[in-house]
Order: C-alpha cells, then structure tokens, then sequence
C-alpha cells in the first residue's frame, strides 16, 4: 500500500516533469521561433529568453537569425564584348520574418535558396552581358553588387528572407583565356624591355656621338689657333729675316748657302762624290794659280 | 505548477492567453523557489514525517548549494563574458571573478576582444615547419588592364563588439573566418581591380592595402560582424610565375638601359678631357714654335747683320774664307769619293757596301735601285780598289 503510493508519486512527478519541460521553452539571441498550436501558427516574433507554451499540444520551431551564407559555385557569364569571364560569387541574407519564411518555404532551405540563387544568376548573366570585361573589373563593379542586391532582395522577401549583401568574390577569365593573358603581358614586358634597351642604346649612341663631337670641335679648334699662331711666328720670322736679307742680298745668298750646305753635309753617312777638278781641289794639283 | 507563479492574478492561465510572448521574471521564480526552501528547511513541516523530512532537507540543500556554486565564472585578462538567460543576452562582464545564476538559466559565452587574429587570403602558413603554402586561385586576380597578378595579403582583426559577433554573422564550425576571408577577396579584389597591374606592383601597394581596409570594414559593418579590421597587409605583389621571366627581363632592361648610358657617360668623360688636354698641348706647341721660330729668326737675322756689316769692309777675302771654312767643315764631316770623270767609262759605285749604315737601313730599296751589274774587267776591279777612301766608322 506503502508502496503503491511511492509509486504513484513518482508517476505523478514524471508527469509534472514532463509536462514543465513542454510548457517552456527558450529563444537564443541567434533564433527565431515560430509557435505552431496543430499546425496554426500561433506566434513567431517571440524576443530572447524564457517563454510558456501549451504543452504537448504547441510546436516551437527554430530558425536561425544571424547573417547566412549562400556560397554560389562559380559560373561562366558572358560579357558585352563576347569573352567569357568565371565570375565566383556570395550571398549573404537572413531571415526577417520567420512567419513568411515558415508559410513561403515551409521551413526548408533549399527552396528558397534555388529562387535566390536564380535571381542572383540571372541578374549577373545581365548585368555582365551589358558591360565589358574591364568595367566589369573595374568601375562597375560595386554597382554590379548594388543591382544585384537590390534584385535578390526585393525577390527574397517573399520569403521573409532580407538580402544584406550580393558580392563578387571572384572575377577570373577561365583557365584558356588566362593562358593567353600571360602571353600577352609576356610579350608587353618584352616589348617594354626592349623599348628600354634600345632607349638606352640611342641615349648612350647620342652621349657619345656628342663626347666625339665635342672632341673633334675642340680638337679642330685648337688646330686653327696652333697653325694661326705658327702662321704668325712663321710671318715674323719671314719680315725678320727679310729685313736682315734686304740689307745685303747678294752676301746673305752665299752666307745662306754656305750654312744650308754645313747642315747637309754633316753626317758621316753621307757620301760626296767628288771629282777632283773642282775648284775647291785646284790646290791639290798644283800650289799655284 | 511553476509557470502560473511569476504571472499576475489576471494571467493564471498560461495556455494561448499570453499573446505578448515576455520573458518570465527570474527574479520572481527566485523569490518563490527561495519561500520554498525556507519552507522546507523552516520546520514548520507536520510531526509524523519529521525525520525524514530533515533528511530529504538537507540533502536538497547541499545539492542547491553546490548548484549555486557552480555559478562562478572567471573572465580571463582582454576577455569579455556575454551571460545569457535562457538565451537572452543580460550583460557583458569584463575580466575577473563574477557570478551567475547557474545552468541552465544563465550561460557564459567567452570572447577574446584583445587577441589580434590573422586571416590568410591567397596562402596558408604552417606555423609548425614555418612554411607557405600558396592558394592560387585566392593569390591570383584580375587588374584594371586585364592583367594578372599574384597579391596574398593578411588581415589582421579584432572583436570590437563581443555580442555582435556572437549574434550577428553565422560561420560553419569548421571555418570560424569564412566570412571575413570571403568579404577579404571580394574588397581585395575590388581593389584590385581599379588599379593597374604596374601601379598595383609598385608605388600602389599600400594604396590597396589601405583602400582593401576600408572596403573590407565597410562590408563588416554592413552585416555588423562586430569586427574590427586592424589591418590589411599585402605580404607579396608579384607577377604571375608564368610570366616571372619576361618582368624580370624587363626590370633588367631598365638596369641595362642605365648601364648603357653610364658607359656612354664614361665614355664621354673619357675623351673629353682627353681631347681638352691634346688641344692645349696643340695651341701650347704652336705657341712655343711661334716664340722659337721667332726667336730664332731673330738670332739669325742678328748673327747674319752683323757678319754683313763686317763683309762690307773686306768682301772678297771674307767670301773667300767662308767658302773655304764650309767646304772643310763639309769635307771633315762626310764620306768622300773621288771620281775622276775624265776617263769616260761607267763607273760601278757598290754604294751599298760602302755605306754599312746605308745597307742595313734599307737593304731593299738598295738592291732595287742598284743598276744592273756590268763586267767591264779588270779596270772596274781596280778602280774600285782606287776609289776606296773611307775611313773606318767610328
């Protein structure tokens, strides 16, 4: 009897616990709930925190509230000018309203997450298609975000999902076109060093054709003024000796030539071939005249 | 029946009446769990279950006790506790001793906000072999140009809002940095992508490094990640290896291209003194041959005036005597033949083996001009030895 009472108690207390256990329930910061009473939903913007439901009979389903991300495998897009570029890119969204999100996609994911990534894909296969690869790189970039994000998210909140962000992580060419890339920076460095090469040869070709003719003007000056002043010693010289001559012509012919002929004659090497009836000899044949 | 406490009397019911949805007040649960216990342990309990009440009680009370205990936390130093009861955040405590009310109602999550983490984006260190592994398709982007280059950079960041980072973003366990290295590439590339490749190379380094900075906080704010970036670092900006050759060419062309000019320069300043030098050493001579032709013109002309004015007084004589004196002068100094002409026959003048000077200057040109030999007999033999009158060289 003692017995059967423990028990019941300990059947009661189980019931109690149980029952506790479905009455409450928790929001983390990082969730949202929605209260489903059989399949009705009852509430879905409950705060953080500790709340009561009906036991047994209230459903609490979770979702998550922080930024999600949806990593889009990256896909070849077509540009303006018909070159195709790998274009590799992310969404990040959230859910804003649980009870959309709930009633849209029935709380699964993928449904959601296939229209998004459609809308994203097709707003890219546009926005590319309109624009050149360097705008594409370059200036629009940002813009090409802004469009998309705008796109994505006005399609998204039909789901209670809000788009926060459209991103471009990655603009590449595709492997074939990156090959053709390198060849061409390759010939454009080539064509750069050579340019630099043949800039220095032409400089260095023109310093020195400027040092030779510098060398040669002064070379060629200094001859003009050397052979002027020669030409003025050689002048003096000439009035010097002709106002000597002048006094005594005949005597400076001999006086002249008798030096000329000492300074000929004055080697041992050189050879006089006589005959011996000049004058200079008349003494040698005979004393008198 | 706890969940009927904390409610006033109007909200006895819990069931679908509660539309706000509000947190219980703890504080109230508190204060009835507290009356509870002071009932148990108050013994004002009934007489026939005394005994064992105690017991119960106490052992209840210990375990409460040691329940409550484990409610102390420690915040290490540059940490910060975000508590949080029954998921709702409470407050934010900072370094040291403090307590909460114990699990399940309240939980502690610990941030590191001081610690300055690294992102890799375009490779991967391995602090263990202190090696670098390369991720191409993070290090290699487009530019402006369309062309390619290989950036890695890290960023450095912190958490400068703990409760925005726990709540805000949600990253997969495994990759606690996949949003900030994909908001890295996306800003890195964005970056990138304005300048051009020479630009990014060279002088624009840490222009992208700054403006991949303020890109990448600019995206963290937007999903308020409770980041912030402390740093974007370009730890290399290179050519792709494929085409690492043809720019390394380049940048030796440039080298080249000054090393031609430095020797063209060299070359300049080699000749031009030189040539500056053989100019003065031009003018410097003729100088000299003007001062010394003069000179010696003067000298002569002097010499020459003053023998005239003495040739004056007695010509003939002097005449005379000069001729004689030259002619010996002349005669004493040179080589002499005689050649008695009067004989009419062609004398042979082995000139060459006269003059052994001669012979050795220019054999050649002796032999050339030698006339062919004429055997006249036994005169030419004598002759010869006639003729002979040298003295021997000194």
């Amino acid at each position: 009897m003692n017995q059967n009472k423990l028990l019941a108690l300990a059947g009661l207390a189980l019931l109690v616990v149980l029952t506790v256990s479905s009455a409450i329930y928790s929001v983390d910061e990082r969730e949202k709930v929605i209260i489903t009473r059989l399949g009705q939903i009852l509430r879905f913007d409950d705060p953080p925190g500790l709340h009561l439901k009906a036991p047994f009979l209230d459903d609490a389903r979770y979702f998550d509230s922080r930024i999600l991300t949806l990593d889009q495998e990256p896909q070849q897009f077509l540009t303006k000018e018909k070159k195709y570029v790998l274009v590799d890119s992310f969404i990040k969204w959230r859910i804003v309203d649980a009870r959309q999100y709930f009633l849209s996609v029935g709380g699964s994911e993928a449904g959601a997450k296939q229209r998004i990534e459609q809308v994203v894909n097709s707003g890219l296969r546009d926005e590319f298609g309109k624009r050149e690869v360097k705008k594409v790189i370059a200036e629009d970039r940002p813009k090409i975000m802004e469009i998309l994000t705008g796109y994505a998210d006005k399609e998204a909140r039909r789901f209670g999902i809000e788009i926060i962000d459209v991103r471009l992580q990655r603009v590449d060419l595709p492997e074939q076109v990156s090959a053709s890339v390198f060849d061409r920076m390759k010939a454009e460095r080539q064509r750069i060093a050579n340019e630099l090469r043949a800039q220095g040869a032409e400089a260095a070709e023109k310093i020195r054709a400027e040092a030779e003719r510098k060398r040669d003007v002064l070379v060629a000056e200094a001859y003009g003024k050397a052979e002027r002043t020669r030409g003025e010693g050689d002048a003096r010289a000439t009035s010097i000796y002709a106002g000597a001559a002048s006094a005594a012509p005949e005597f400076y012919s001999l006086y002249r030539s008798l030096g000329a002929y000492r300074e000929s004659f004055k080697n041992k090497d050189d050879i006089m071939v006589i005959d011996p009836s000049a004058d200079f000899f008349k003494y040698m044949k005979k004393p008198t005249r | 029946m706890a969940w009927n406490q904390p409610g006033g009397p109007g909200n006895k019911d819990p069931w679908g009446k509660r539309k706000s949805g509000g947190p219980i007040d703890i504080d109230q649960v508190l204060r009835n769990l507290q009356n509870r216990i002071r009932a148990i342990f108050g013994g004002d309990g009934d007489g026939d279950a005394g005994g064992r009440g105690i017991g119960i009680g106490l052992i209840l009370g210990v375990a409460f006790a040691v329940w409550m205990v484990t409610g102390f936390y420690i915040v290490q130093q540059g940490e910060r506790g975000v508590v949080l009861r029954f998921g709702q955040k409470t407050e934010i405590t900072e370094a040291g001793l403090h307590w909460r009310l114990p699990f399940p109602v309240e939980r502690v999550e610990k941030v590191n906000v001081e610690k300055v983490s690294t992102v890799e984006v375009g490779y991967r260190s391995n602090p263990r072999t202190g090696t670098k592994n390369k991720v191409p398709k993070e290090a290699l982007m487009l530019t402006q140009d369309e062309n390619i280059i290989d950036i890695e950079f890290a960023v450095q960041y912190k958490i400068s809002d703990p409760a925005a980072f726990l709540f805000n973003v949600y990253n997969p366990p495994g990759d606690m940095e996949m949003t900030i290295r994909q908001a890295t590439e996306s800003a890195v590339r964005e970056v990138v992508g304005k300048n051009t490749l020479d630009f990014a190379l060279t002088e624009g380094r840490d222009a992208v490094s700054s403006g991949a900075k303020e890109s990448l906080q600019k995206i963290l704010d937007r999903y308020q990640a409770g980041i912030q970036v402390v740093a974007v670092e370009t730890q290399k900006a290179q050519p792709p290896e494929e085409v690492k050759t043809a720019f390394d060419d380049a940048v030796r062309a440039r080298e080249d291209e000054q090393r031609l000019k430095n020797e063209a320069e060299a070359y300049a300043n080699d000749i031009i003194p030189r040539a500056r030098g053989a100019a003065a050493r031009l003018v410097q001579e003729a100088e000299g041959y003007k001062a010394s032709t003069i000179a010696r013109a003067d000298g002569d002309a002097r010499r020459f005036s003053q023998v005239a004015n003495e040739y004056v007084k007695a010509p003939g004589v002097t005449r005379e005597r000069l001729y004689i004196e030259t002619m010996e002068q002349v005669m004493t100094n040179t080589t002499k033949i005689f050649v008695d002409q009067k004989g009419g026959n062609l004398i042979y003048l082995p000139l060459d083996k006269l003059v052994p000077n001669g012979a050795a200057r220019g054999s050649a040109t002796t032999e050339a001009e030698t006339p062919p030999q004429r055997e006249t007999g036994g005169a030419q033999r004598g002759g010869r030895a006639d003729l002979r009158n040298r003295r021997p060289a000194p």
